[in-house]
């Protein structure tokens, strides 16, 4: 009883926090005429963007986060702290810088985007460019949770299942993934979180055009210039999408 | 007879002792102009400090609307200022510049621009600022103008919030071309290099300049407004 009462003492002010200006949002909506709202402000299409572009950001993020993850976790190298720091620089760099960065980098007369667009690749406008910008924002967050869940591997159960004569195959699948799992898990919806909301490398870098690079946050902001109502139903959208994901999934696991 | 009445009303403005704000929400296209005639206006108020909020004109327009705490409201186009003069209010607007608008391209030229009609060319990367914006506007205007809206909208790469994204955009040289306001062109980079439009069809950017209702520093703000318009502000 007394716990309980101690424990709502302690989350209240971080809920309402948290909730007064969301549930704001639901107040001031304009209910009555959501649907033509929302598809004024191309809600539907910067939808599928977003799952499209967040999806594939979450991809690229996980196939370079995991195998530095791993180096990180287990493996020790001089400059080891240095890498880190590097990888997890997106991190805290405010995510326009991270756009500009990009744009010097993989524009099309980038250091490295000059050779990419003499092979045909350009990543400036395309959804390709903004899942890149969202990948080098949310890549971070999958690097700390992978190490984190690398590290935490009791060594002594993937030496038993050797022992008893499993194979390393064999033990990888029966053994290390199930025990990596919540921290996999994890790294991947907070990095498909972080991707979905990304914004300020994605106008910088991939630029805004519905259909194409026009994502979730950036129909709330351009909606918002001329259509404060649509800006809240869009926000609502991608509220609901994250409450969803987090509650559904992350929020068991980040509980373990 | 201008600058009476800008003395005029410095002497009322500016009396205070301790030092005084005038907040200025002005379209992203006057950000040169404006931080240029910040420091003869502060050297003529001492104790008074100009604050400048630039963005899209579309969302000043939103923010003082909901509340931001603006004394002088400066948008890239009527409409705008319309929109506010509705709620909460103007008093002594006044159109203080002019402008034109002129394709911008990367001084690499990748796209090969030479003349508006290159901008229909199917595969140039064009970028505009969003409608709804006033650039983005009046440069949909001149396409239009120009019989070519159809084919240049569809090489539309990005609808930036701003002129200044466009610049951006294009300084990097990842767009290929954009239409802005002659006097961003002029402000940009070497980077950047010019594509005139033929003056028949271009448009008269005009800029309405405004104290907002209910303004606290609304004297002072009013000294500012006859500054600029006293300065003459006239781009090319």
């Amino acid at each position: 009883m007394v716990r309980s009462r101690v424990a709502a003492l302690l989350a209240v002010p971080a809920l309402a926090f948290a909730l007064v200006p969301l549930v704001a949002l639901a107040v001031r909506a304009p209910w009555s005429h959501a649907g033509s709202e929302l598809s004024r402000a191309g809600a539907r299409t910067a939808l599928a963007v977003s799952l499209e572009v967040s999806v594939g950001a979450t991809i690229l993020a996980v196939v370079l986060a995991a195998p530095v993850a791993w180096a990180l976790a287990r493996i020790e190298f001089p400059g080891r702290a240095l890498v880190r720091a590097i990888v997890l620089l997106p991190m805290v760099l405010p995510p326009v810088v991270a756009g500009v960065a990009l744009l010097a980098g993989l524009g099309r007369f980038g250091v490295v985007g000059r050779v990419l667009s003499h092979l045909g690749v350009t990543l400036p406008f395309t959804p390709a460019g903004a899942a890149v910008a969202a990948a080098f924002v949310s890549g971070p967050f999958a690097v700390l949770t992978f190490e984190a869940g690398f590290r935490s591997i009791d060594e002594r159960l993937v030496e038993a299942a050797r022992t008893l004569g499993a194979s390393r195959w064999r033990t990888l699948r029966t053994v290390t993934v199930p025990l990596l799992r919540p921290q996999l898990l994890a790294g991947l919806v907070l990095t498909w979180a972080r991707a979905l909301g990304e914004f300020g490398a994605t106008i910088t870098f991939a630029g805004n055009l519905k259909g194409s690079t026009q994502t979730l946050p950036l129909a709330v902001f351009q909606a918002l210039q001329t259509d404060p109502g649509g800006a809240i139903l869009v926000s609502l959208v991608m509220l609901g999408l994250s409450v969803l994901v987090l509650a559904g999934l992350g929020g068991r696991l980040l509980e373990r | 007879m201008a600058a009476a009445s800008v003395l005029a009303a410095s002497c009322s403005g500016g009396g205070g002792a301790s030092s005084q704000r005038v907040t200025v929400f002005a379209a992203a296209s006057l950000t040169d102009a404006f931080g240029a005639i910040a420091a003869p206006f502060e050297r003529a108020h001492p104790n008074v400090r100009v604050r400048f909020s630039y963005g899209p004109s579309d969302g000043l327009a939103q923010q003082i609307r909901s509340g931001a705490p603006a004394d002088v409201f400066a948008p890239a186009g009527e409409a705008w200022m319309d929109v506010v003069a509705k709620d909460p209010g103007v008093v002594d607007r006044a159109d203080f510049a002019r402008n034109h608008l002129v394709i911008v391209i990367p001084s690499t030229n990748p796209g090969h621009i030479r003349s508006l009609h290159d901008l229909a060319r199917p595969g140039v990367k064009l970028v505009l600022a969003a409608p709804g914006v006033p650039a983005g506007d009046y440069a949909r205007r001149i396409l239009r103008k120009a019989g070519i809206a159809h084919a240049a909208l569809a090489n539309v790469v990005s609808n930036e919030v701003d002129v200044r994204g466009v610049l951006a955009k294009l300084d990097s040289g990842d767009g290929d071309a954009g239409i802005v306001y002659t006097t961003d062109a002029q402000a940009a980079g070497t980077g950047i290099l010019t594509v005139p439009i033929p003056s028949r069809l271009n448009v008269l950017a005009t800029y309405p300049i405004a104290v907002v209702r209910g303004s606290p520093a609304a004297s002072l703000a009013r000294a500012f407004v006859l500054t600029l318009r006293a300065a003459g502000f006239l781009p090319a």
